[in-house]
Formats: C-alpha cells, structure tokens, sequence
C-alpha cells in the first residue's frame, strides 16, 4: 500500500524564476532557505511521487472548458507555456507522471463515488506546477500527479470542497495498491492581487489581516475557521487571485487537520508566500 | 458585453510570440482579422471571436481601464498589458505598472466572472 509521507504548501510566483537564484536578494533569502528546507524534508522522507495540487492560469484550461477538479493521468507532463517562457523566463521541461497514483486517486471503470473528477491524459503544467517542482525537486527525480483546481474562473468550488478533496486524496493515496511513497504538495497564495489596485506594492500585504489569520488557521489546524473565513467575497477582498488560498485548505485537510509543523507567511518584496509544512502519522495508526 | 470573449482575445495575444507581434504591431488589424474569421464558420474558436464596439474600441485604444472596468479578468487583462506594453514595445515595467495601477484604481473591484 501506498504511504503518505508528508504534505507541504508552497507558492508559485513565476516572479521567483529569475529572482529566487543565487546569490539569494536579501529580501529573498528566508524563501530560499524555506524551499531548501522542504525539499530536504521530501529527500528525508523518501517520497517517490508528488501529488501537486494547483490551479492552472487559464492555459491547459480555459473560459471554453473549465473542470472544477482535474486530476493529470499521463506518463509524461511537459512544462512551460510560451508565454511563460517569454515574460518570466521560465525554462521548459518535462518531468515523470505516476499513472498508478492516478488511478488510486481517479479509479479506472468507474469515478471515485464521492468526487466526480475529470482526467486529463496529456497537460502541459504551466508554473503553478513548474515553480514549486524547480525548488521541491531540483533534479526533477520525483515522478508527478498534476491536479487542477479550479479557483481562477468563478464559480469555484467552495472551501468546504477543497477541504473534503484534501480528505479523499489522503484516503485514496492510503488504500493504493502499489509499494509507493507520496508527498502532497498543494501550491496557492496569501493575500494576492494580480491586475487590480493592490496589485505589486513592493512587499506590503494586499490584506495582512488576512495572512496572519490564514497562517494561524495552519499553525492551529483550524478547519472549520478556515472554511468559515474562506468565502468567495472575503477572499477576493484579499486580492483577486486569494482565491488560490483554497488549494492550501486542501493540504491542510490531507494533513487530517492536524496543526501544521511548519506554517509562515514568508515576506519579500512580492506579497507574503505561504510556506506550510505537514507530519502525516498514517491514518488509523 | 460578453466578457468571455474579451477574456479570450487577450489570451490569445499573450499566449503566443506570433499573436502578440501582429497586434502589438497593428492592433485594429489585428482585431478585424479576429472578428473576421469568426464570421467564416460556426465552428467556436480560440483564434477569433465577435466584440461589441465598446470592447473593441478599448481593445485597439489599449483603454485598460476601461477594459478592467468591464470585467475583463483582472489576471489576464495585467498579462496581456503586460506582454504588449513591456515584451513587444519595450515599455519599463517597474514604471509602467504604476501607469496601469493608475487606470485602473478608479474602477476598485468589479465582479469578472463569466
């Protein structure tokens, strides 16, 4: 049976792909130390396949054809869009799928009885995926499982949801048939605005209120204050794209609720980044 | 308005270096070919689309304010301002972006979903 070793939240500011290098900017120097930190953390744990859960910035999934919740089943995943390359120089590449941990979380014949998931068999991942995976896994060893949530094109699932698909991946991850070792990484933001007036404002928080609540809902393992603080309205106050926030909430419930072993807002000159890090004692243990 | 396909249209121009050279070279050009080849099959596209003349208008008049004040979605909108003032025309984004903060500040949040 497969195992689950450790559950991690992490940002994905395609920003840090030329600025979060050495030698490390001053204002930087905590994010790479957290990064170094959680990916020492995955090496000690012996984890084998990452389960990343993100939400794609509208370019494998679009206004056309936009799934609540979709679940990568391939055996490859190629990585960098255009554009991405062009404004954040990001660097194209491809890292290993793990259609076995597909499956445990998909199922083959039939959809898992309580989430009606869509599958993709061929995705580009954009940064939500490529920016954690470059400073996770520097060496791209780890093989992947790409999950798209949608919190970008409203209507979004509700948090209540993200945290019920936090407790069915750490279920169906347990009860895989196969001799694996999986880490959970969900990847979202604190307070974030992109494209509105609090957008860019040299490292001071759209919303601190916002953050240190968020941060301590991790700390605290406070499920059902996070759910209740995590509504559309508030989120978007924090900033248009807070809504990421909600793929968090699924690390937290993966975790089993439990208050996180490693939870700060991480300051630089961006907006605060979530760094959350999880223990996860098997279930049942 | 339809912001679907004033979503669309600035996702198509950041999404790839072709698109993003012929508008940021001639944007009514551009615009005209886009609602042009939507009018050639029934078949929906990523490549095209219908716009209404307040949309276009402040899509070739790169208005993005108003664009924001429709609600355009603000992270597209800034990719697209972005990908044309800075990438194609060579704009300084560390001063730009407090010209487009500016057009947009007025409008505060409106909603953009679809």
């Amino acid at each position: 049976m497969a195992e689950l070793v450790g559950v991690f939240g992490v940002p994905h500011n395609p920003l840090l792909w030329e600025t979060l290098r050495p030698p490390y900017p001053d204002d930087l120097e905590r994010a790479a130390e957290n990064f170094d930190r959680f990916s020492g953390l995955i090496q000690d744990s012996g984890a084998e396949t990452l389960v990343i859960v993100g939400s794609d910035h509208f370019r494998r999934f679009f206004f056309d054809n936009s799934p609540a919740i979709i679940v990568g089943k391939a055996e490859r995943y190629p990585t960098g869009y255009p554009n991405e390359i062009r404004t954040f120089g990001i660097e194209p590449n491809e890292v290993a799928g793990d259609v076995a941990i597909s499956e445990a979380i998909l199922g083959t014949t039939n959809l898992p009885g309580n989430f009606d998931l869509g599958m993709s068999n061929e995705w580009l991942l954009d940064h939500a995926y490529s920016i954690p995976l470059r400073y996770l896994t520097p060496r791209h060893d780890l093989a992947v499982v790409p999950i798209h949530t949608n919190c970008n094109m409203p209507p979004v699932p509700t948090a209540r949801r993200f945290v019920e698909l936090g407790e069915y991946l750490r279920t169906a991850i347990e009860a895989a048939p196969v001799d694996r070792k999986v880490a959970i990484v969900t990847t979202g933001h604190l307070a974030t605005d992109l494209g509105g007036p609090k957008q860019f404002l040299g490292g001071a928080s759209p919303d601190a209120e916002f953050d240190a609540q968020a941060v301590e809902w991790m700390r605290t393992g406070s499920i059902a204050d996070a759910i209740d603080g995590c509504g559309f309205e508030r989120l978007v106050n924090a900033g248009n794209v807070t809504l990421q926030f909600m793929n968090l909430l699924t690390g937290l419930a993966a975790a089993g609720g439990r208050p996180a072993t490693f939870a700060e807002g991480t300051a630089s000159r961006y907006a605060a980044m979530a760094f959350f890090h999880w223990d996860t004692p098997r279930s049942g243990r | 308005m339809s912001r679907y396909e004033v979503n669309k249209i600035m996702a198509y121009v950041d999404g790839d270096p072709e698109p993003l050279e012929q508008f940021s070279a001639d944007p009514a050009g551009f615009v005209d070919a886009w609602e042009r080849r939507a009018t050639e099959t029934h078949v929906p596209s990523l490549d095209a689309g219908p716009l209404t003349d307040e949309e276009r208008k402040a899509i070739i008049d790169l208005d993005y304010g108003a664009l924001y004040a429709m609600g355009a979605h603000p992270y597209l909108l800034i990719h697209f301002a972005r990908a044309v003032e800075c990438d194609a025309r060579g704009a300084n984004f560390a001063t730009w972006k407090e010209e487009y903060r500016a057009q947009v500040t007025p409008h505060g949040y409106p909603p953009f979903f679809t």
